[in-house]
């Protein structure tokens, strides 16, 4: 018995001895990068997550894309040139682009890139637009519409789901040759071939639509006419197109493969390892990548990826900022910053449902907030001054970040340092909370709940610092904050039950507009939760503006108007604007001509990056 | 004992129709918006009023006993739903992440017992000397110990400073060769495939990679194997029929081995079945830490995410292996001990 | 024995948690008291004995943690035993039907693993300790059930029960003052037995983040925060010991009590007994 078990000791460490010869560099042709989640679908006119638009950006490509680390200036990328109205290719004032497509290119299975090709997968995409998909961004710069079913129904005269059974077919035949003049005098007219040039037609001028176009926004891949229809996608007529709208994620063929063009193929996605896996094209039409292969792989314990990149089984991996001491002076690794343009902000709403569980008694009686509580200007006020926003930034975000004064992020046009912002100070928080409400605030207290999805430390040490500050003015003050998971935070926050959000941004395209529209506007993603009386106000004091600034086209004029909407945003203290932050990139020392790109899902360029010591 | 068998069996179905029904009835407490987080996974996507016809699309609005009757139509066409945790249809994830677990169970298995059995008759042979309290101590602490605190230590210890150990199913370059056409997968499990396909160098990389999680798991369970041993050695060592081998001169080498430890065993090979049964469905942190892919760090995600499609068809699973797991354990307690009568 | 004597200093600890660590405010003791904004973990010093991890005070958690580990352990376990009593007491004593039906239930119940099961309630009914102990209850019950159960059919075939029946004592009575009391010993070994894996459970849920509510005083969400430091900064594996040590110290006292305490308690109720 007791030799066995010497014998079983011997064995085990021989074992784990066997694993112990590092080489030099390892695997110095292969890339591995871990990340923290796996895609969600290679589907580029379904994803909207950044591991999926990861790996869409290096398999497919689009026709432009942005200049090295700019988000301003492009490049052409399948298109020869990149339009604008110096070379006469942006017409009509903005509501024309031409864009003269690349020859000699092929798609990963040998077929020819044409001006079809293009054309096909911008209308494949309109028609497809599934629920809570990116879509939207093409459908509203074409046809200023939120999604083709609300096009559909505004041309029709009635709604999408009146028009269907429940399994999908038609209701009347009638209603198929209606849908069909629908594609025929809206859609097909909106993407269209003339010669060799693929030509786009917007209802009105949109500023950041080549932004929009750009490689980094998945939804303007382009796709294989041939192969997309031999794999069961839209077949390109207009017969029957309303078959192959909104297919469920699992339903699309184009959920786990990936043909295209770009300078990596597919070679796997290992769903149960959460790995995908590339390979070089080696028929790339450009500028081969130096890397023979590339595996992404999900991990999401942050002591493993660590563990891992110290023992160079993982040349780069992703870093909270707050592990920054533990990635700093590592041996064989080195830090990288960079910023994306993102925001976190804090939010509230005006008008609470009822129901809510997060107004304590309802009423302002010392152990509760009526559901309007944040309608008064000086309740947002004194948020605002409580909270300490530098020390935050140093502290919690170890330095890497910086105030705004607004939810528009630094990098974008229409930013302004020097617009006002609300200092950290409690004397004058105490001063608004006294005038709040008619002096009842001060004097009966109040008592709310303020939630935050978890997962994230920095935006629960965010609550808890607000917490901690307005109590400290007035023991009446009490502020619960709880920590909720994502499913129960959705409910809460769909259902309006919120008091306050804390929540982020990341930018779809670099414009001003994607950041003002969704915080500020009555229809935006954030602004329309923000209860009636936001609304309301808003569509007096911000929607107009906001219209406006997005249908000007001369930057400094429509600069002058994000100034405006600042401001307004600032008097009345519509949110917190916490912090941009910014990011860190831990790195073996092997890492070669890495950079960011803001806009680039996923933090590496995996075609221009290569490994030697 | 035919009937017997026949009659547990039958209740399978009804058993996994229960389970299903309690899983259900749970899921049934969350609101519409709840079940949405599994489509809505980030704030971008919360973009458009299409969010709320999702909710329509899936039929999450509907009253829940219809829901569960659509969920059983379903699997009675054979069709157990698309898992958006593991990425594909249910069954089919289950299927291909079963043999991780499994194997992870059946190497732990080995050392668990092994270890137990001679150190619980070492324990014995020196009952309350300092022998006997060291090792019932150390078996306790092992078994106090949450599993999660002792993988990070292992994790720490061995990978951290010394590189073994490390985490994952396969090191790079033996996944590249698992994976392509040349490796057949017959069992699912790395081990046992990388035996078949001949490849030794692919089969001690495996092995490398299971020793942590096998390590954790060992250690904090093998504490009650030992102790039934012990007791039952114990109670052995008592018997008349070792005093008469002993009295009749026996060396006791002879007497240990020959007489004693093998009726010592009897109970401990029931609890064993009861071990195999319980760390089938107890590997979800070990997993979750060593990130191996198997049916417990697909659980935890499923639970987490609420993925009812991947809880309903992992309960059912785990129902089903269960059940029969501790049926084999009921009729090895009438194999081994000709005592036991089943009723 | 050791037991004893362990259990009895974590008992003094929990009861002199507001004399040890004074809680900041009367509203919420459970809450550990944030004492600094970096999310980087501060070795022991003498105003945090413990050091500091997730932004809190370890040392403040050990302490108030004791009060929740009880707190969990007896109130599950109090809470599930009553439960398997009435159970498996109805099922043993009236057999037949009344027991198949009962026994097949606790059978589902069983069949779905206990971690994934605790995981799924606690999601969908949210955090708070309350919610955590309702799903610890829900699936622990059945093992206690069982063993009432396997005892009373034991026992029901006693002369005294027979007598009493044959007396016309009414069967709620036979049950409550004859057939309990005599198998009640191997439900308490098992009750001690289980307060120890059902922390253990408690801290599991914890460290994968659902369970008690954030910087709520629980030795396994200390862990949690342990987690991501465990591996220590560049090169010194050992840095952040003290995350691990004091609650991981804590907890396996803890379980080790009352694990021997349960062995204590079997040596002498009933020697004869194995499992």
């Amino acid at each position: 018995m007791k030799r066995i078990l010497w014998w079983s000791i011997v064995v085990l460490l021989c074992l784990g001895w066997s694993g112990l010869v590092f080489a030099e560099v390892k695997n110095p042709d292969t890339y591995i990068y871990l990340s923290i989640s796996e895609p969600d679908t290679l589907d580029p006119h379904f994803a909207y997550d950044t591991a999926s638009g990861e790996i869409i950006n290096f398999v497919y490509e689009n026709l432009i894309a942005y200049k090295g680390e700019s988000v301003s200036e492009f490049v052409p990328r399948l298109a020869t040139e990149v339009p604008s109205m110096e070379n006469g290719l942006i017409k009509d004032d903005g509501k024309t682009y031409v864009f003269p497509i690349r020859k000699g290119v092929k798609f990963h299975n040998g077929n020819d890139l044409t001006p079809e090709d293009v054309e096909y997968s911008f209308e494949r995409g309109l028609l497809f637009d599934p629920y809570a998909g990116p879509m939207w961004m093409l459908i509203e710069a074409l046809f200023d519409y939120e999604t083709l079913e609300d096009f559909v129904a505004d041309k029709l005269g009635m709604s999408w789901a009146d028009m269907f059974n429940e399994d999908g077919s038609l209701k009347d035949e009638g209603y198929a040759q209606k849908l069909i003049e629908f594609y025929n005098q809206y859609i097909d007219p909106a993407v269209e071939v003339e010669g060799d040039n693929v030509v786009f037609h917007l209802v009105r001028p949109f500023a950041p639509f080549l932004s929009i176009l750009a490689q980094n926004s998945s939804w303007s891949a382009v796709l294989d006419k041939e192969t997309s229809v031999a794999m069961g996608l839209w077949d390109g007529k207009a017969e029957n197109w309303w078959k192959y709208h909104n297919l469920k994620k699992e339903e699309s063929p184009l959920y786990q493969q990936a043909i295209g063009t770009g300078p990596f193929k597919l070679l796997e996605w290992d769903r149960t390892q959460q790995k995908v896996t590339l390979v070089r094209n080696e028929d790339y039409w450009g500028e081969k990548p130096k890397l023979a292969k590339v595996i992404i792989w999900g991990i999401d314990e942050w002591s493993t990826r660590r563990a891992m990149l110290e023992a160079g089984d993982a040349d780069q991996i992703y870093t909270p900022t707050q592990y920054y001491d533990q990635v700093k002076g590592m041996p064989g690794v080195k830090v990288e910053e960079g910023a994306r343009i993102t925001i976190t902000a804090m939010h509230f709403n005006w008008t609470v449902s009822k129901e809510s569980k997060y107004l304590g008694s309802g009423q302002l009686d010392g152990e509760g907030i009526p559901p309007d509580f944040f309608s008064d200007v000086h309740v947002r006020k004194a948020f605002c001054y409580a909270f300490d926003y530098d020390t935050f930034i140093q502290e919690v975000l170890k330095g890497f970040g910086h105030r705004i004064p607004s939810v528009l992020p630094k990098g974008l046009l229409g930013y302004d340092e020097s617009l006002p912002m609300y200092p950290f100070d409690l004397e004058k928080a105490k001063e608004e909370f006294q005038q709040a409400w008619g002096g009842q605030v001060w004097e009966k207290g109040f008592k709310l709940t303020l939630l935050y999805n978890t997962g994230n430390e920095a935006r629960q040490t965010a609550c808890e610092m607000l917490k901690e500050n307005i109590e400290s003015l007035n023991p009446k003050f009490k502020i619960e904050v709880q920590g909720v998971q994502w499913p129960t935070y959705l409910d809460a926050y769909k259902q309006g039950q919120l008091p306050a959000f804390v929540i982020g941004w990341l930018a779809d395209y670099p414009d001003p507009h994607n950041f003002i529209f969704t915080y500020y506007h009555s229809n935006g993603v954030y602004g329309s939760s923000q209860g009636q009386a936001f609304k309301d106000f808003a569509k007096a004091n911000l929607n107009p503006l906001i219209e406006e600034a997005i249908a000007e086209t001369d930057p400094a004029a429509r600069a002058e108007k994000y100034t405006e909407i600042q401001k307004i945003a600032y008097e009345n203290a519509l949110g917190i604007p916490f912090y941009q932050p910014e990011e860190i990139y831990a790195m073996r020392t092997w890492v070669k001509g890495w950079f960011l790109n803001p806009m680039r899902p996923g933090e590496v360029n995996y075609d221009s990056i290569w490994k030697e010591e | 004992m035919i009937f017997y068998v026949l009659r547990r069996l039958l209740f399978l179905p009804i058993a996994l129709f229960g389970v299903s029904l309690l899983i259900f009835a749970m899921i049934g407490l969350l609101s519409p918006y709840q079940r949405l987080a599994t489509f809505i996974n980030s704030p971008e996507r919360l973009k458009s009023e299409n969010v709320d016809k999702l909710i329509s699309q899936y039929g999450l609005d509907d009253p829940i006993f219809v829901q569960y009757l659509r969920w059983l139509k379903n699997v009675f066409q054979g069709n157990l739903g698309w898992s958006y945790v593991g990425k594909g249809p249910v069954f089919e994830v289950i299927l291909e992440r079963f043999p991780y677990t499994l194997e992870l169970t059946i190497f732990s298995v080995i050392p668990i017992i092994f270890l137990g059995v001679s150190l619980g008759v070492i324990s014995a042979l020196h009952h309350n000397k300092l022998l006997d309290h060291v090792l019932r101590i150390f078996a306790v602490v092992g078994w106090s110990f949450p599993d999660f605190v002792f993988g990070l230590i292992i994790l720490m210890v061995f990978y951290s400073t010394l590189g073994l150990f490390p985490p994952g199913n396969l090191s790079v370059w033996a996944e590249t060769i698992v994976k392509s056409q040349a490796f057949r997968h017959i069992t699912g499990m790395l081990t046992f495939d990388s035996l078949l396909n001949g490849r030794l160098d692919i089969f001690w990389d495996a092995l490398r990679h299971l020793l942590g999680p096998v390590l954790t798991l060992t250690y904090v369970e093998f504490a009650f194997i030992l102790r039934i041993t012990r007791s039952s050695m114990l109670e052995v060592l008592q018997k008349d029929y070792v005093r008469t081998a002993r009295a009749k001169g026996l060396e006791e080498k002879v007497v240990i081995n020959k007489h004693a430890r093998r009726n010592a065993l009897i109970p401990v090979a029931t609890v064993s079945g009861q071990t195999v049964v319980g760390l089938l469905a107890g590997t979800v942190i070990v997993e979750t830490i060593f990130n191996r892919t198997g049916l417990g760090s697909f659980m935890a995600l499923a639970a987490q995410q609420l993925d009812y499609a991947s809880i309903m068809g992992g309960t059912l699973f785990f129902g089903f292996i269960l059940i029969l797991g501790n049926l084999c354990v009921d009729l090895s307690y009438a194999f081994i001990d000709p005592r036991v009568r089943l009723e | 024995m050791l037991g004893f004597v362990l259990l009895l200093f974590f008992l003094a600890i929990a009861l002199g948690a507001p004399y040890i660590a004074p809680p900041k405010s009367a509203r919420d003791p459970y809450m550990m008291p944030i004492v600094t904004w970096s999310a980087n973990p501060l070795p022991p010093s003498p105003e945090h004995p413990f050091g500091v991890a997730g932004k809190r005070d370890i040392f403040y958690g050990v302490i108030w943690g004791t009060r929740t580990a009880f707190r969990i352990g007896i109130v599950v376990t109090v809470a599930s035993t009553l439960i398997g009593l009435a159970v498996g007491s109805v099922a043993g004593y009236f057999g037949k039907l009344v027991d198949e039906i009962l026994m097949r239930i606790t059978d589902i119940f069983m069949a779905i693993p206990f971690l994934v099961a605790a995981m799924v309630l606690t999601t969908i009914l949210g955090a708070g300790l309350d919610k955590v102990i309702i799903a610890l209850i829900v699936f622990s019950w059945m093992y206690s059930a069982r063993l009432v159960r396997g005892n009373i059919l034991q026992v029901k075939e006693e002369q005294f029960v027979m007598a009493a029946k044959a007396l016309g004592v009414n069967d709620f009575m036979i049950i409550l003052r004859h057939v309990l009391p005599n198998s009640i010993f191997p439900v308490l070994i098992q009750a001690s037995m289980r307060m120890g894996s059902l922390v253990i459970t408690a801290a599991a849920l914890s460290f994968l983040g659902i369970g008690a509510p954030q910087g709520y005083a629980d030795w396994g969400a200390l862990l949690n925060y342990a987690r991501n430091w465990m591996l220590g900064g560049q090169g010194e594996a050992l840095r952040y010991w003290y995350m691990t040590v004091f609650p991981g110290l804590a907890m396996v006292l803890f379980v080790l009590a009352w694990n021997l305490v349960g062995d204590a308690l079997r040596d002498i109720f009933d020697p004869r007994l194995r499992m």
